[in-house]
């Protein structure tokens, strides 16, 4: 399939284009720390006594402090909901960059993993080469007590070192959970540690208030490499290079690579003498100043969620559907919704602490405030939900048959952009379908009442061909007619909705498996010879 | 909560760690630092540790995500029997396999990790999980016996089938009215 440039470029486009901002933002940041540490000279002797490591780990520490600051954003999901339904804030590219906030917190966290290991490996040299370059000319700027004392101790015994160790193994536990198989088979692992987020950041607040690194205050009074001429000249001492280049004459040992000293300076402090000693501050925590804006937005984001939550919901009514799904209906106090988003239900009879998402299938609208979610009764928590509903159906819910409660579909039409709607639905089971069988034949009916017969195209898809012998009833007439044996054929479906739409933009949502998904994303980036062009949307819960 | 397979948590981190020792042993051997046998025997250990490691065991309910490549190592680790089927050994072998990493600087922090890992296989063995391997399926062949009819064996017209079983096969075509040859 040849890919469509106009198609790809609509598709990925602005996400690739993000994703190569923040990338650069990172390698700037990386690379303008690193060239400080190496060449700036109020970290001249710090980096005399460290080297590399000093580099490497300031650097990986400033990606850290922008990841650290990126990835609770995207999980701000009431602030993002509230940008991306608001209808002056967002245009669609942006909508559907929001819709990727997921992927951009996960790549943040990935870099997080990354860069920690870098920086605790340069850490770990450096606390070697505090160890054994112990600096007795200048004793502030030592992070040891003494030569050759116990890296061990630098480790663990300061407090930017215990934090860190901590820090490690906090971010071990909520990467080890993360990934896509324990996401899928024991989400509540992945859920309970990853909010041990909390404890990261507050260890990451102590970690860098430690001060360990300072620099050096007064580059006027003494420019790093002056000629002291009360010190004698020691055997190690150390000419800067530039210096050497310039005088030869009087350098009588070979000069170690030195981080070069700029001209001015350099000719300056051959001729200038150290007036005073050298003074080492350490650095404010730049870290407070990145992490505490994006801590407290999700703090209060989910303060906010808490209280929202705590409101209580009515369930109106309670419906089985066959295959083991539930409908449930509730009303809750100035709820409001649209399409396509979900709700998270908390039941806390059914178990304390646990909460599942779930797809609103129904929508309170302006006339009617009810809102309903299907659920698959899968799990132990389902299950027991149902168990508890069923029970308590005599008391305050009704189980009323599914005609009854026919008030789709909602009143009104708005005036929407959609001219069409291809409904195509794929299931296992034939029984399945009668989840929304009926929604399915009133939408048709009223369509066909109201003249805009082909406002809907439903294709039904049956995948296994076990129980075929079951037909769905003889009242589904208009589905039964549009019930297909067999997985669809994807890239002819396309083709027909492309010939049928020429020049038109189609917008796909995918909400199945990922090879599903697959499938769908290639072909909404491949060409086809009638100019339609394919925005492709997925929904992932996990 | 009830439902929750902390072996398959301990697995990852197992995984993980086994890495972990490995890198931190790489670099310590690498770099020649003081007490490199300790690194030389964490690369030993962080290999052993990840080839037990990554076939993944079977879920109680539902399907597993295989490893890509695992049903190798799964054969391996399946004829080693309850040494690794038990995660109560699993659990003190990975302690015993962390202790002496512990000294060296560069793979200490494997040595955290690789316990913990073990503290979680205890908790799942004390929760009765246990390792199990994830078969291949046999692939399943088409019925062909029960319900596929041999083809028929006399060209058409064909009578139907009630009247070709009362009438024996006589090899042919059988005429129920006999045709005079005029």
């Amino acid at each position: 399939m040849a890919l469509s440039w106009r198609s790809w470029l609509a598709n990925e486009g602005s996400k690739h284009l993000f994703l190569f901002f923040w990338l650069s933002l990172n390698v700037w940041l990386f690379g303008k720390t690193f060239l400080l540490y190496n060449q700036g000279l109020q970290y001249y002797y710090l980096h005399q006594m460290l080297g590399l490591g000093l580099c490497i780990s300031r650097a990986s520490a400033s990606v850290l402090n922008l990841n650290c600051c990126l990835v609770l954003l995207p999980m701000c999901r009431v602030l993002l909901a509230f940008l991306r339904g608001s209808q002056k804030v967002a245009s669609k590219k942006t909508r559907r960059l929001l819709d990727k906030s997921k992927t951009f917190h996960v790549t943040c966290g990935v870099t997080i993993c990354i860069f920690s290991v870098l920086h605790v490996a340069a850490h770990l040299v450096n606390a070697l080469n505090f160890s054994e370059n112990y600096n007795e000319e200048f004793v502030t700027l030592n992070a040891a007590n003494y030569r050759g004392e116990d890296p061990r101790k630098l480790l663990f015994a300061t407090i930017p070192g215990l934090t860190g160790v901590i820090m490690v193994l906090v971010l071990f536990l909520m990467c080890t959970a993360s990934t896509y198989a324990i996401r899928v088979s024991n989400y509540d692992i992945f859920w309970y540690t990853h909010n041990l987020f909390f404890v990261f950041y507050m260890l990451l607040m102590l970690h860098v208030s430690g001060g360990v690194l300072k620099y050096q205050t007064n580059l006027e009074e003494h420019p790093p490499g002056c000629f002291n001429p009360n010190k004698t000249l020691r055997q190690n001492l150390t000419v800067p290079k530039a210096l050497g280049e310039l005088f030869p004459d009087y350098t009588t040992e070979p000069f170690p690579e030195d981080p070069p000293v700029p001209e001015p300076f350099a000719q300056n402090s051959f001729t200038r003498v150290c007036s005073e000693e050298p003074k080492f501050q350490s650095h404010f925590p730049e870290t407070w100043f990145w992490i505490s804006g994006p801590l407290c937005l999700y703090c209060v984001e989910r303060l906010y969620r808490y209280i929202r939550s705590n409101k209580p919901v009515t369930i109106t009514s309670v419906i089985s559907h066959p295959s083991n799904v539930l409908e449930v209906r509730m009303v809750k106090d100035d709820f409001e919704a649209r399409p396509g988003q979900y709700v998270i239900l908390h039941c806390p009879r059914v178990s304390a602490l646990e909460s599942h998402p779930f797809t609103l299938t129904m929508c309170p609208t302006d006339t009617k405030a009810t809102f309903g979610v299907h659920l698959k009764v899968v799990g132990d928590w389902t299950e027991r939900f149902r168990d508890l509903l069923l029970l308590h159906s005599n008391q305050d819910t009704e189980i009323l048959p599914i005609f009854q409660q026919r008030r789709y579909p909602n009143d009104g039409w708005k005036c929407y952009k959609l001219r069409r709607l291809y409904f195509i639905w794929v299931c296992r089971d034939i029984e399945s379908f009668r989840w929304f069988a009926d929604l399915l034949c009133m939408l048709h009916n009223k369509l066909w009442q109201e003249n805009r017969p082909d406002y809907i195209n439903i294709q039904l898809y049956l995948s296994q061909t076990d129980g075929i012998q079951k037909i769905i009833g003889e009242k589904y007439q208009a589905l039964n007619s549009r019930l297909l044996i067999g997985r669809p054929r994807w890239k002819l479906l396309f083709d027909d909705i492309a010939k049928c739409n020429r020049r038109k933009t189609i917008g796909v949502f995918c909400c199945g498996p990922n090879k599903i998904s697959k499938i769908l994303h290639k072909l909404s980036n491949s060409s086809n010879s009638y100019g339609t062009r394919f925005e492709y949307n997925k929904e992932s819960f996990s | 909560m009830g439902q929750i397979e902390w072996a398959m948590w301990a697995n990852e981190q197992a995984l993980a760690a086994g890495l972990i020792l490995l890198t931190g042993g790489i670099v310590a051997v690498a770099g020649q630092f003081k007490g490199w046998y300790f690194a030389a025997y964490s690369i030993a250990a962080g290999v052993l540790v990840c080839l037990l490691e990554y076939p993944r065991s079977k879920r109680k309910k539902g399907s597993t995500m295989e490893r890509c490549g695992q049903k190798y190592l799964t054969a391996v680790v399946k004829l080693l029997g309850p040494l690794t089927r038990n995660y109560y050994i699993r659990a003190i072998l990975h302690a015993a396999l962390a202790v002496p990493a512990g000294f060296l600087l560069s793979t200490i922090l494997g040595t955290v990790c690789l316990g913990i890992a073990s503290g979680i296989y205890l908790l799942a063995a004390v929760r009765g999980e246990e390792w199990r391997p994830i078969e291949q399926k046999p692939r399943e062949r088409p019925q062909g016996g029960g319900t596929m009819k041999a083809p028929p064996s006399n060209p058409p017209p064909r009578p139907p089938p009630d009247a070709r079983r009362k009438q024996p096969e006589l090899g042919g075509q059988v005429n129920p009215i006999p045709v005079e040859v005029e």
